[in-house]
């Protein structure tokens, strides 16, 4: 690519920004050639069905389901094109799962009309068997495909990835978890198989890519950073070829903004990670040009911009 | 759309990207604080009423009381002092000998207390897992190696009669019960289960033999705030430099 068309091209891209900073709103009828996707994403809820209590702490009043739902209620309201993730941790934090085992927090998850949510450490705390037995109330699927489930409660209740149709989009996820041993008590991952996340990421991804997806994102309860070389999505994302998007987890990390890396490709990997506890709820609206030139090279290029005000 | 939120733009160009029918073009973030202020939805809570009915029932019960607001901290914090000291006390009285150290591990302090009454289901948010007090007889070598990993990360809560300073995530000038860790030397040290079978990544302990009743952690925190209480006490711990950074 010439040095110009690339220039051309970010100069495009932040006039585009511009114009879509002046209405955030994304607006129901779409121009013709133009596809949105609405993501909308939790991570490591650990069973924080009601809010923080009022009692003075530094969450008080944040965070619920039924709160929650009435917002992506609003949104649905608002555009037809939603997909909406969970990268695990559903279990585990409130009396509810000790008491209940994670049937209401499944059972809330259907009634918001998830579509995917990938395991995290903590939905092995009530043992295997519990999490596949409370997935009878799950009209979602669990999607990992690091995991090999074979000989367990889990076998055939996952998939590795997931293909959804939204409108003339196609859009891959598939699903990664954390290493289980030194983290999870053997007696509860049991037969449970870990393998290399970034062979597995990678595999998974061109599959869903050579199947003809638009987009493929990663559910990762990995974590966002760490500070010794321990796989991260950080890593993840730079040793990658075809995944867009990862939905992260399990540090618990409240993002100021999403985070962006360049691939083994040279591509702009997104990382996003919304805290915990349901507290927030995570939204990235992306709208697809229909241009469809080949030949070209595929490095991706991301501008962010930050709006200043309302 | 929604007051308090945060509303960032990120423009994404998929430039001509082999492979792809589509190419995203742009990419706008928004960030949406669940507030109280949302209006619930009545479905939800229709579902959850029956499990909170039940739950509340047994978990508002009120068995003692916090003089301040204690939060997970490091290298040392109140609510850890409270937890480790719990782990080492508790662990005495239910296994009738001696403790040299109680420990906690940072990441298995799950919530906050907050100052004022401490209910059955703060503590059951605090301590949600069903971990057990387990004792193990370990070499001054192997405590030594456990520290460090302390240290490394940090700082994890340690009971009272642990003293040690973090240096280049090393564990030094440590001391047990008033003495210098001496390598040679036998400890009885209280853990959780999860910790004494290598959680946390805690291999040195893994092999140990562990002396365990099926005590639950949570319940000897319940037992500890009722005893404290029965004594006329709130709990009422406090940093007391247990564990700090050195230069």
């Amino acid at each position: 690519m010439s040095i110009n068309r690339r220039k051309f091209i970010k100069e495009t891209a932040f006039a585009g920004g511009a114009l879509a900073t002046a209405s955030l709103l994304p607006v129901k009828a779409e121009a013709a050639g133009t596809r949105h996707i609405t993501i909308l994403h939790t991570n490591d809820v650990h069973s924080r069905l009601d809010p923080f209590p009022m009692d003075g702490s530094r969450n008080q009043g944040l965070g619920g389901v039924a709160a929650r739902a009435a917002l992506i209620k609003e949104i649905r309201n608002e555009t037809d094109q939603v997909l909406l993730l969970d990268a695990g941790d559903i279990f585990q934090g409130t009396p509810y799962f000790n008491l209940y085992k994670g049937e209401p927090e499944i059972k809330a998850m259907t009634m918001m009309g998830y579509d995917a949510s990938t395991m995290g450490n903590h939905d092995f705390d009530a043992g295997l068997e519990n999490f596949a037995l409370q997935l009878r109330h799950a009209s979602f699927p669990i999607i990992i495909c690091n995991y090999e489930f074979g000989g367990t409660a889990m076998e055939n209740k996952f998939q590795p990835y997931k293909i959804f149709q939204k409108g003339n989009l196609t859009i891959g996820v598939l699903g990664i978890g954390i290493e289980l041993r030194g983290l999870v008590p053997e007696n509860l991952y049991g037969n449970t198989i870990y393998r290399n996340p970034i062979e597995a990421a990678n595999q998974s991804a061109e599959i869903l890519r050579k199947k003809g997806c638009d987009m493929v994102i990663c559910l990762s309860h990995l974590g966002d950073k760490y500070e010794d070389d321990k796989i991260s999505d950080e890593i993840l994302a730079k040793e990658t070829f075809d995944i867009d998007l990862i939905i992260g987890g399990h540090t618990h990390r409240f993002f100021e903004e999403p985070r962006k890396y360049k691939n083994r490709k040279g591509s702009d990997v997104v990382v996003n990670q919304v805290g915990w506890a349901g507290i927030q709820l995570g939204r990235l609206d992306y709208t697809f040009s229909g241009f469809n030139r080949k030949s070209f090279s595929n490095a991706h290029t991301v501008v962010i911009g930050k709006k200043t005000r309302e | 759309m929604r007051r308090n939120t945060t509303p960032l733009l990120i423009v994404v160009l998929f430039v001509f990207s082999c492979s792809t029918p589509h190419q995203s073009s742009s990419l706008i973030y928004n960030d949406y604080r669940i507030e109280k202020q949302l209006k619930p939805d009545s479905t939800l809570v229709m579902m959850l009423q029956p499990y909170s009915l039940t739950m509340n029932a047994s978990m508002n019960k009120v068995i003692g009381f916090s003089s301040n607001n204690l939060n997970a901290k490091q290298p040392e914090s109140g609510l850890g002092n409270f937890m480790a000291d719990c782990m080492r006390l508790m662990g005495e009285k239910k296994f009738g000998r001696k403790v040299d150290a109680g420990f906690m591990n940072q990441g298995g302090i799950r919530s906050y207390i907050p100052k004022g009454n401490i209910t059955v289901g703060k503590i059951f948010e605090l301590m949600p897992f069903d971990n057990l007090v387990v004792l193990q007889e370990v070499r001054g070598s192997v405590l030594q190696q456990f520290l460090d990993k302390i240290a490394a990360d940090g700082g994890w809560p340690v009971s009272a009669g642990v003293i040690m300073g973090i240096k280049e995530k090393k564990a030094v000038q440590v001391l047990i019960n008033g003495k210098p860790l001496d390598e040679k030397a036998t400890y009885i040290i209280a853990n959780s289960d999860y910790v004494a079978n290598g959680g946390s990544d805690c291999e040195m302990l893994r092999k140990i033999p562990k002396i365990d009743k099926g005590y639950l952690f949570r319940d000897a925190l319940i037992e500890y705030v009722i005893d404290l209480t029965k004594q006329g006490q709130p709990v009422d711990s406090k940093i007391e430099n247990r564990v700090t950074n050195v230069n």
